[in-house]
């Protein structure tokens, strides 16, 4: 052995920012033309989209087949140079594996790093979110020099933990979560090691799946290997060595430029969440975020404390790695998505923190603190850059999640382990000139799709009962997208267990911007013992078919169990159904200034309640014609707005009333110090 | 000098307050927190997201035991500059926190002498 303890390596999980340049790498940018310098900037990142592309069309898993995919080219010491549209955070996150082997098993004579080796790797301390996510890297060398890594990191939803689907919402201890591998050698000379492969498919409910989310990841990365060494063999190493640099740090001079033209000031975001684990409780998570010169700090006191016992918990690399998907994807929609955007951060974490996990203590949620965290990042560069780029100052996309766990045998006798790809279902947040978008995809994997309800169909053994929008978004002047609602039938086999996660049932996930509302709060409905067949079998007539008839006008018969998103796995027999929401966006701006126009046209088209339009937009109109009467509405309107300075109070008037107030002990179990956590 | 912060605030940088974008008012001063300056109103949830379920603990709507809605109005023309969702009794966030100094420098205005240095720009992209 070398240099390995038994341990986690504490250090390593810190490097998140660039490595320090090489004189070789320095020498290399020194001689490179600024055209090759672009033109091989865009072929690295068409191999980079190459290697995504690949990893999506072979992967099994849901995540895999409807984009939330991850894919890098990673230096030799191991940063994300190149990252192709996907899952950015992950792929940043990637990093840290790699600088994983370049530091422990290039030198390890028990392991080392040669051609056609190829590592497996999904432990959450190294990969920064949770056991479900599982990565895969390969060294890339020309003439037995250490150029490159390729690698692909996606959710592939089975490893083993103690509820199927990688994310068990009552784990204890990281023990109760499935298979946590640091960086492991699982191929050499090109090929899979086989006793490897048995080893793993042995820990986990769907082997099938697993087995082909690894080949994809590993085929993508050789995919990418023979398209860069086709670039090393015309341009030469330095060529490549100092162009995968240079990339880095012309986006480290942009990202500084951009922040330094920004005003210097603090801004503040809290958001609060009501899901821990399988209990209902509410927690807080602080951002403020300090913008000084070209520096953005990041301080989180304030926030909750760690929870030992509840899967609640992330590792700070993983919030920072949350951050990419705000700069790469908003921030710096502009700048080339490499973990040199990190440069304009620092950040602190008070220890023992729900956002600074540590010890044995479980992670399996660890995204719902992290896309909560990303929500404020939403709100506060909403504000710190509206002066400076209005149109980039938007409402939040849901983040509360809302998708079904599940595991069995499906109805062609095989086993099958997933999540449901409804997780990419949600509403995206309005604009400063438009509404969000409907089912937009996911905020942190925006490409992303929630399949073909066929294609799931054809091979899970469910039956939707519906699957279409739910009328769940932020209302405001502009509103925000709907998310998907849908229901799951149970069908043609005995039983399976399902499950579901998410937050934001008690506790808006998503609230609105400049005056926006937040998106509805979310539930579950469970039902056992329906009456669903029997209804089909007559004609369906009296089947609902959409979430706002299963609730109102067209309710179903049986055993109903209305819960919060997050439900632990359990049994569901043949004809039981569950009934999900993936959430809405949230709101831009005033109701009130909504043009009533197109209040009555998403009437029409079903995206809004009659009830919103009335008692939310303030909007008079013809409930059968869907005519606007415009005098009515301005008068309505102008009513709520006395309406408002009539109940409106002095903001220290309001001050002395409310902060007397509290919420009961009882959903205060998690918080800490209620109301700043720190004043413990 | 107004520039625009947010799509219901300005800032007066000369006068160094917050303004209502939509009618002028001045608000209050640029160093506070601008939900000040604001008329303050509490909600409950149920006024803005109806419940789909009745006698349920979960009914598509905030718990008004764990959420309420507070509103910041302009006190002249009732414009909703901004809302928070909070826990009962939590504070209001001070969420916008100018160095009003810094911006002042950034717009070609001096904070002594109020006087436009022109060869300072504004950012744009």
């Amino acid at each position: 052995m070398s240099n390995i303890t038994y341990g986690r390596d504490f250090e390593v999980v810190q490097r998140l920012k660039p490595e320090p340049i090489t004189p070789e790498e320095a020498r290399a940018m020194e001689n490179l033309d600024p055209t090759d310098f672009e033109i091989f900037n865009h072929k690295m990142n068409m191999i980079g989209l190459e290697g995504k592309e690949t990893t999506q069309k072979l992967g099994a898993s849901a995540g895999m087949r409807w984009g939330d995919v991850a894919f890098g080219i990673y230096t030799a010491q191991g940063d994300l140079a190149i990252c192709a549209t996907g899952i950015w955070f992950h792929a940043a996150l990637g990093q840290i594996p790699i600088k994983y082997i370049v530091k422990h098993w290039t030198g390890d004579p028990s392991v080392g790093v040669k051609e056609g080796d190829s590592f497996f790797f999904n432990d959450p301390f190294y990969c920064g979110v949770h056991g479900a996510d599982m990565g895969l890297a390969v060294p890339v060398f020309y003439k037995d020099k250490l150029i490159c890594f390729t690698g692909a990191v996606v959710h592939s939803g089975e490893n083993g933990a103690t509820e199927p689907g990688g994310n068990p919402s009552t784990s204890k201890t990281r023990y109760d979560e499935g298979f946590l591998i640091p960086p492991l050698k699982i191929g050499e000379d090109y090929a899979l090691k086989e006793d490897i492969m048995t080893m793993l498919t042995n820990f986990v409910r769907d082997p099938r799946t697993l087995v082909l989310d690894i080949k994809a990841r590993l085929a993508a990365c050789r995919i990418a290997q023979r398209r860069i060494l086709d670039v090393v063999e015309k341009r030469g190493v330095d060529f490549f060595l100092g162009g995968l640099r240079k990339v880095m740090v012309e986006t480290a001079k942009a990202a500084r430029r951009k922040v330094m033209e920004l005003p210097d000031g603090t801004f503040r975001h809290p958001v609060f969440m009501d899901t821990v684990g399988p209990e209902s409780s509410l927690i807080k998570l602080n951002v403020e975020v300090e913008k000084k010169g070209d520096i953005l700090k990041l301080n989180f006191k304030d926030t909750s404390p760690m929870i030992p016992d509840r899967p609640m918990n992330s590792y700070f690399q993983g919030i920072i790695g949350l951050t990419m998907v705000y700069l790469c994807g908003w921030f710096f929609h502009n700048l080339p998505a490499n973990n040199a955007l990190l440069e304009v951060l620092e950040w602190e974490f008070p220890p023992d923190a729900l956002v600074n996990a540590s010890g044995d203590t479980p992670t399996a949620t660890a995204p719902f603190p992290q896309v909560a965290f990303c929500q404020s990042m939403f709100h506060i560069g909403a504000k710190l850059t509206y002066n400076y780029d209005p149109l980039r100052a938007v409402a939040p996309w849901y983040h509360g999640f809302g998708f079904g766990v599940y595991g069995g045998i499906n109805q062609w006798g095989e086993p099958f382990a997933d999540i449901t790809g409804e997780m990419n279902a949600t509403g995206s947040g309005a604009r400063p000139d438009a509404d969000g978008l409907n089912v937009a995809g996911s905020f942190f994997a925006t490409m992303s799709d929630c399949s073909d309800v066929e294609t799931t169909e054809a091979d899970k053994p469910f039956l939707y009962l519906f699957r279409n929008f739910f009328q769940n978004h932020g209302p405001g002047k502009y509103r925000g997208g709907n998310g998907a609602g849908y229901g799951i039938v149970v069908h043609k086999v005995p039983w399976i267990g399902i499950g579901t996660l998410g937050y934001g049932s008690k506790f808006p996930a998503s609230v609105g911007v400049f005056g926006g509302y937040a998106a509805s709060t979310s539930s579950v409905q469970f039902l056992r013992g329906s009456n669903i067949k029997e209804l089909q079998a007559a004609n369906g007539e009296a089947t609902p078919s959409n979430m706002l008839e299963l609730y109102t006008t067209k309710p179903l018969e049986g055993q109903r169990d209305m819960t919060q998103i997050t439900t632990p796995v359990g049994p569901m027999m043949e004809g039981d159904a569950v009934f999900i929401a993936a959430g809405g966006g949230a709101g831009y701006g005033d109701v009130l200034e909504r043009d009533p126009a197109l209040v009555v046209e998403d009437l029409r088209l079903s995206l809004i309640t009659q009830w919103q339009a009335k008692n939310v937009y303030r909007v008079v109109y013809d409930e059968k014609t869907l005519r606007v009467d415009e005098g009515a509405t301005r008068e309505l309107r102008e009513a709520e707005k006395r309406e408002r300075l009539a109940k409106g109070v002095p903001y220290k008037d309001f001050e002395k009333e409310w902060l007397a107030k509290r919420p009961s002990q009882d959903i205060l179990k998690y918080y800490g110090a209620y109301p700043n956590p720190s004043k413990a | 000098m107004k520039i625009r912060i947010t799509e219901a605030l300005d800032l007066d940088l000369a006068a160094e307050k917050w303004c209502c974008n939509r009618c002028g008012k001045e608000l209050v001063l640029a160093r506070e927190n601008y939900k000040k300056g604001c008329l303050v109103r509490e909600r409950m949830p149920v006024e803005v997201h109806n419940p789909l379920v009745e006698n349920s603990p979960f009914s598509f709507a905030p718990d008004p035991e764990w959420c309420r809605i507070i509103e910041f109005y302009c006190p002249q023309c009732g414009l909703m500059i901004d809302n928070e969702y909070l826990p009962p009794g939590h504070p209001v966030t001070h969420d916008i926190e100018f160095d009003i100094d810094d911006m002042k420098r950034r717009h070609g205005i001096d904070a002594k002498t109020k006087t436009k240095d022109k060869t300072k720009k504004t950012g744009t992209m």
